[in-house]
């Protein structure tokens, strides 16, 4: 009789610990990733990009990785998008939907720190971790959210390299000239850029802003002209980029040095613009030929995950099903999806608040770079790099550790470009 | 340096202005000749703009020789638009015109859009430059805007000298009057709709030779609300006017932003459209058939 009681004790508490172990560590048969993706409007080259990088790195975690490890179990990842427009409005409607019909995971921010920012409320508001691939802004992180971090690096540490290379190998250039898009992100770039000029020095001569969707920059460029600048800080987005290096160039504005954010590392600046583009300069959060490797990452003590370089362009090429070079929109995106596999992994779970207390903790080196945040979630552990454009290809010329070319400074005169003269470090 | 400033800017203002106005030309003559407001304006534009791309980076078509070209596919999507769409609401309330010009320019963007893909894009034209001491412009400015003024005095031609051209007057005038005339009154609409579709979309091309980047299915937005500004500046209805009223917004727009730089702690641009928009209020109130009509 008394052995009767205790089998079946036995097999109550088996029963009841079965059931409690299995809500403990509730492995969903996925995890999925909801992202409003920039597929259409002013972000779309972005938006393209980033899809790329994330169906990649999703394809290496469930091929090559076999799936994130939740309670001794494999999920697969699935990404799940729909399409923002690149509009504020549709950002917010989207995530909402994400949430709530589709029942995703982690949400991936849209690409921009406007459309970041929008929706970040909405993430917060259903306790959802909100994942920062586009949205640059130091301001995302000054508001109080909770559930944010961040992958993309700063705003305020865009020009830092330009700016140190500049200072080392042209010590007489001293008048800097500031040119932006009036938007929160250029502006915070911009600022940071200011500031980091004034330590180093350097004297800034002109700062003027333009508005979004500008289409004539002649005005602005005349006036930037008379003040004589050394070297030329400008840009906010791919178009105005576009625009502004075409108005230089038809205007006769030469200077040592032109960097341009978010436009001149885009193979389509090049496209657009040819010769104009030669010698232009913009940072970069990551370009393909960076040396970020398990090896470098051993040599600096930091725990290596995804696919190498390499194998990511390979898996970004099929992702898109097009012939082409991922640039640092896809390897932020894809280093984002690697940080939400280690921090899932790391926090045995797939609640937002115990994966985002993990990504906090989190440190580790990807074909992306470093990766680390800060305790508001700004991401703090990523160096930019800064690319020029040499003879019709993309070089990494800063810092000297990532170099791959020389720098060319000072870059061809628009008139020399016209005659055919490429950037040829001296 | 100012003043050498203020000089480069007027005289870029003037050149881009003939752009502008050419570009406004049809949506005043559609105006005129139809009362339709078309509201998809800009993304006529685009298309000129795509069909200049077009030619230039596949059969490397010289842009001027895009005019022309674009000018015939104007036509052709104008009579399109016109006997499918407009034909029938011509005589229905303003509110169905202005959805329907509203919707073929979303149609016409997302087709575009679907087709071209919506990156940005440019292309480099090089055809050298002229310096006139007080700033540098490059042959393709020059070109877009003798080719702008060429169309204004073809227009005005048109209009004055030629059979087809009285018959859209006469319609301007009195429709009625027209029609007991033997004049063939729903022909003299779909000329003038597809007319004004013509010259719209080889504006497109004119504006790329200004400014060869940034060609996108979306960029006629802020074209659009130019052309509003500078079709209310020269009277609503006339072509010519509008062509004029270009010319005055090009200098506003270039000429203001060296005086309002001027001012400390402003950014001239946002100045600049703020003054735009006031004028068009100013007119409107005052003189809301345009200050450079005649009525």
């Amino acid at each position: 009789m008394k052995k009767s009681y205790f089998k079946t004790a036995l097999i109550f508490i088996a029963i009841i610990g079965f059931f409690v172990s299995a809500n403990a560590i509730a492995a969903p048969k996925k995890l999925v990733i909801g992202h409003p993706a920039c597929l259409s409007g002013k972000y779309a080259k972005a938006g393209e990009q980033a899809i790329g990088g994330i169906k990649a790195c999703v394809d290496w975690v469930n091929n090559v990785y076999a799936g994130v490890l939740v309670g001794k179990k494999r999920i697969p990842l699935k990404y799940k998008y729909y399409d923002c427009e690149s509009k504020k409005e549709s950002v917010t409607s989207l995530i909402g939907r994400l949430i709530t019909v589709d029942k995703v995971n982690v949400v991936f921010s849209a690409y921009s720190s406007g459309l970041t920012l929008r929706g970040a409320p909405v993430a917060e508001s259903h306790k959802m971790l909100y994942m920062d691939h586009g949205g640059a802004n130091n301001k995302i992180f000054r508001q109080g959210f909770r559930y944010i971090v961040q992958t993309i690096g700063p705003a305020t540490r865009y020009h830092e390299g330009t700016l140190n290379m500049i200072h080392k190998i042209d010590p007489t250039a001293k008048k800097v000239a500031l040119a932006y898009e009036d938007s929160e992100f250029a502006k915070m770039v911009m600022h940071g850029a200011e500031k980091h000029a004034k330590k180093l020095g350097f004297n800034v001569v002109f700062e003027r802003t333009y508005p979004k969707g500008v289409t004539d920059l002649t005005p602005l460029l005349s006036a930037l002209k008379a003040s004589n600048p050394d070297f030329i800080l400008g840009g906010g987005h791919f178009e105005d980029g576009q625009l502004f290096n075409r108005q230089m160039a038809d205007l006769g504005i030469n200077s040592n040095a032109l960097s341009l954010i978010a436009a001149a590392t885009l193979p389509a600046f090049y496209k657009a613009l040819t010769s104009m583009a030669e010698g232009v300069m913009g940072p970069s959060h990551w370009e393909y030929g960076v040396k970020y490797s398990a090896q470098e990452a051993k040599k600096v003590k930091l725990p290596w995950i995804g696919p190498s370089q390499d194998e990511f362009v390979a898996l970004f090429k099929k992702a898109l099903g097009k012939n082409i070079i991922p640039d640092y929109h896809a390897a932020e995106a894809a280093a984002q999806v690697l940080a939400y596999v280690l921090a899932v992994e790391k926090a045995n779970s797939i609640d937002s608040d115990k994966v985002r207390a993990a990504l906090g903790d989190l440190t580790f080196m990807s074909f992306y770079g470093g990766w680390d945040v800060d305790e508001t979630g700004l991401q703090v552990g990523h160096s930019m790099v800064d690319v020029q454009w040499q003879d019709g290809k993309r070089v990494i010329v800063w810092p000297e550790e990532a170099q791959t070319g020389k720098p060319c400074y000072p870059m061809p005169t628009f008139a020399e470009k016209a005659k055919g003269k490429v950037a040829v470090p001296k | 340096m100012i003043l050498e400033q203020l000089a480069g800017n007027l005289i870029q203002g003037l050149v881009l202005g003939a752009v502008y106005g050419m570009a406004t030309m049809g949506l005043s003559l559609i105006f005129g000749v139809l009362k339709v407001v078309n509201v998809g304006h800009g993304a006529f534009i685009m298309v000129g703009a795509f069909v200049t791309l077009w030619l230039f980076n596949t059969l490397g078509i010289n842009p001027i020789l895009a005019v022309p070209v674009a000018f015939a596919i104007g036509m052709g999507l104008g009579f399109i638009f016109y006997y499918t769409t407009m034909q029938r609401l011509i005589k229905a309330p303003e509110l169905a015109t202005l959805l329907a010009t509203f919707s073929l320019g979303i149609l016409l963007e997302e087709l575009i859009k679907l087709i071209f893909g919506s990156e940005f894009r440019g292309y480099n034209w090089v055809v050298g430059k002229i310096n006139i001491g007080v700033t540098v412009f490059p042959m393709a400015k020059l070109y877009a805007c003798i080719g702008s003024a060429l169309i204004a005095v073809l227009l005005y031609l048109w209009f004055n000298k030629t059979r087809a051209g009285s018959a859209v007057r006469s319609v301007v005038e009195d429709s009625e009057g027209a029609r007991v005339c033997g004049i063939n009154v729903g022909g003299a609409y779909a000329l003038s709709f597809s007319l004004g579709i013509g010259l719209t979309v080889a504006s497109g091309v004119l504006l790329t030779m200004f400014i060869p980047v940034g060609i996108n299915p979306y960029m006629g937005g802020g074209y659009t609300l130019k052309a509003f500004v500078i079709a209310v500046l020269g009277g609503l209805s006339s072509p010519y006017g509008a062509f004029f009223g270009g010319l005055v917004f090009g200098l506003i727009e270039n000429g203001s932003y060296t005086i309002f730089a001027l001012l400390p702690g402003v950014e001239p641009f946002a100045l600049t459209r703020f003054l735009s928009f006031v004028i068009l209020l100013a007119i409107l109130l005052i003189k809301p058939t345009g200050i450079l009509s005649r009525k």
